[in-house]
């Protein structure tokens, strides 16, 4: 049936989940696509560990809009609770572990409202990735106090859409037969981050954050 | 598109930022330095660099339970140590009328020890520092505003940062805090970046916030290009110093001017950002490439080389519009003579001097001997000639080889008739043919002039 390489069966033998394996060496490419995007692109989104962790949590969600619906949920309360807690005056590690909480009860009440209404598919969601997208918050929380609401929501937003993407990477059906055919071409994404790390030319973005200068320079 | 491309290798984006010049000239033990606001206003201070003084720190809670809150003046400014981006910055402005322990802040409203202890606190925990590490809170005496920015800035106070690369500064701008910044001068808060003209410190072209160009202060009629800079060599130097000091190769300096004390020294910045070149419309990346290993001895040079190589942009401008090209009043130029003989020189440049006149030594290597050895044998006295007809002056010169014509000039050291001839002079890439006057300059300091006839392509600044 599918063409799987032997090292994969030998993987798959030893007892670990075909599904696994897969994930595993979906990794290197995932992350590889987050660098591009921040070195080439210039979306920055938080850090690497965010995006790669919300793709994992979006492809355990099997569909991607609870995904996003979490993922928005969790954002949209992180910046709530900011201006509840704000009055407060209270200090950093209690704030976020107030704001967790919250969370945490709200995806509780989201998650049965979805299988009252008959989303077997949000209710019956497993506790890895919804714990992955409530701990999310404190890197929103964070971002918020260093660099302020509009950045942290850019960000937030950068990150969602990295992760959309490494999603429809890691779930494309080609390129999922081919690192199981053929797992050694996840080597190729070491040249490619070396080449990514030592490309100094200017970010798409950077094109438009330096487009009057661009118009000026004789 | 294709132009754009190759403009955009003029630019310093994030990644040859980091890559190129952050990385390889700052250690991270400058880097350290630079991210430690109270280890780098001693280390400054020590090196002689005036700094704003410190009145006193916090560095955990016990100390903050007992603090003598009477210590602090009626105005302060109170920082995280490893603050960045302007975050965490509290600044009052003098204590109110009637009641102990309470400040006014830049907005008008009030501030008690309650509130700056609970500032406090925030700092101490981290929420302030990079990667929310535990951090110090420092007050330091606030500075005072000059009356020259009075009408630019909003509330707080606006600084000058200068990019420092290998002793020499590279780009400048000066930062003015708005209402959206709160008072702070930092571009990613929505304060005004304006970019100045190294050579001169007049300001040039402005950015709001990240990427908005703007010609006035949001909201009124103030101009902000032409704001003349003052003790702008000062600021520079201070610049460069910073970086003797600090150990890092590349980095942001921020000097402030108070109106008592002149310039200040706020921070060294290890990794400063790159909207500096939206407020200057101009690239940093072709400016660093072109000073890369050059051997600065002084600062006191990389402030001069800075200032030569990268001024200039208001002179540009003004050749734009004027369709002329600034000179000084002594240019080198190149003089093309017979057979396209070229030698580069030294000019005066002489508004007095109808014509151009080249000295006859000058002349002859430009491959006018025979000229000058006729004209060295005619010499007939000047008032001879005068008497003459100009038929017979004629006769008497016009065996000269390459001879023009004689013309009659007075100039302080008496009255002449000379010889003319014709070259082409090359100045500030212009090549102007043209007649010019013999005589033995060997007793001056220049050995041309250049007069009148020949400047009016040109505008003449004095200062240059």
């Amino acid at each position: 049936m599918e063409n799987i390489n032997p090292i994969v069966s030998y993987f798959v033998s030893q007892g670990m989940p075909l599904e696994t394996v897969k994930l595993l060496l979906m990794l290197p490419i995932i992350v590889t696509l987050i660098a591009f995007f921040r070195q080439v692109i210039g979306i920055k989104a938080f850090g690497i560990y965010t995006p790669a962790i919300v793709t994992f949590a979006f492809l355990a969600f099997q569909q991607l809009r609870y995904g996003v619906l979490v993922f928005v949920s969790v954002i949209l309360l992180g910046m709530i609770m900011r201006f509840v807690l704000k009055e407060l005056r209270i200090l950093y590690l209690p704030r976020v572990a107030i704001t967790l909480s919250v969370i945490a009860i709200a995806i509780l009440v989201l998650l049965g409202f979805g299988g009252a209404m008959q989303r077997t598919g949000l209710a019956s969601i497993s506790i890895f990735p919804i714990l992955i997208m409530v701990t999310l918050v404190e890197k929103f929380v964070a971002t918020q106090i260093e660099k302020g609401n509009k950045a942290a929501v850019i960000l937030a937003v950068e990150t969602l859409v990295i992760s959309i993407a490494g999603y429809y990477l890691a779930s494309w059906p080609l390129l999922i037969k081919s690192v199981v055919a053929f797992p050694w071409i996840v080597l190729f994404t070491i040249p490619i981050n070396i080449a990514l790390g030592k490309w100094g030319g200017l970010r798409i973005s950077e094109y438009f954050r330096f487009r009057q200068v661009l118009k000026n320079i004789k | 598109m294709f132009e754009s491309i190759k403009n955009a290798q003029k630019l310093l984006g994030m990644n040859a930022r980091n890559l190129s010049y952050i990385r390889p000239f700052n250690r991270k033990k400058a880097k350290r330095l630079a991210d430690n606001k109270i280890m780098s206003k001693r280390v400054l201070g020590k090196a002689g660099i005036p700094v704003s003084k410190l009145i006193a720190k916090i560095k955990s809670i016990e100390e903050l339970e007992n603090f003598d809150w009477s210590v602090l003046p009626s105005s302060f400014a109170l920082k995280p140590n490893r603050g960045f981006g302007g975050g965490g910055i509290l600044v009052v402005y003098g204590k109110k009328k009637n009641c102990e322990g309470t400040w006014i802040k830049s907005d008008g409203s009030t501030i008690n020890i309650e509130d700056i202890k609970s500032h406090v606190l925030n700092i101490l925990d981290g929420a302030f520092s990079l990667s929310n590490t535990p951090d110090i809170a420092f007050f330091e005496e606030r500075l005072t505003l000059l009356k020259l920015f009075k009408p630019y800035a909003y509330k707080g106070i606006p600084d000058i940062r200068v990019i420092v690369f290998n002793r020499i500064p590279v780009m400048a701008m000066l930062r003015l805090p708005t209402r959206e910044s709160g008072g702070k001068a930092n571009l990613v808060l929505g304060g005004i970046g304006v970019g100045i003209d190294l050579a001169t410190g007049v300001t040039t072209t402005a950015v709001l916030g990240k990427g908005k160009i703007i010609d006035y202060v949001p909201g009124t009629r103030m101009l902000l290009s032409g704001i003349k800079i003052p003790y702008w060599k000062d600021i520079l130097l201070l610049a460069v110093k910073a970086q003797e000091v600090s150990g890092m190769g590349y980095l942001g300096a921020d000097v402030a001017i108070d109106r008592e004390r002149g310039p200040v020294f706020l921070e060294i910045n290890a990794r400063p950002g790159l909207s500096i070149q939206v407020a200057n419309l101009s690239g940093l990346r072709e400016r660093l490439e072109r000073i890369k290993g050059l051997k600065i001895k002084t600062a006191e040079r990389g402030v001069r080389v800075g200032r030569d190589l990268f001024g200039g942009e208001i002179e540009e401008e003004v050749e734009d519009i004027s369709g002329r090209k600034v000179i000084g009043t002594v240019e080198k130029i190149k003089l093309i003579g017979k057979n396209g003989k070229e030698i580069e020189v030294e000019a005066k440049i002489d508004t007095g001097a109808g014509f151009t006149s080249i000295d006859t030594d000058l002349a002859e290597q430009l491959g006018f001997e025979d000229t000058v050895r006729e004209y060295q044998r005619i010499e007939t006295a000047y008032k001879d000639l005068r008497a003459m007809s100009k038929e017979e002056r004629w006769d008497i010169f016009k065996s000269i080889p390459n001879i023009e014509s004689t013309i009659a000039i007075h100039s302080a050291s008496g009255s002449t008739y000379r010889p003319t001839i014709k070259l082409s002079i090359v100045m500030d890439s212009v090549e102007i043919p043209t007649k010019v006057t013999l005589i033995n300059r060997s007793h001056l300091k220049y050995p041309i002039i250049i007069g009148k006839r020949n400047l009016r392509k040109f505008l003449i600044d004095v200062n240059k």
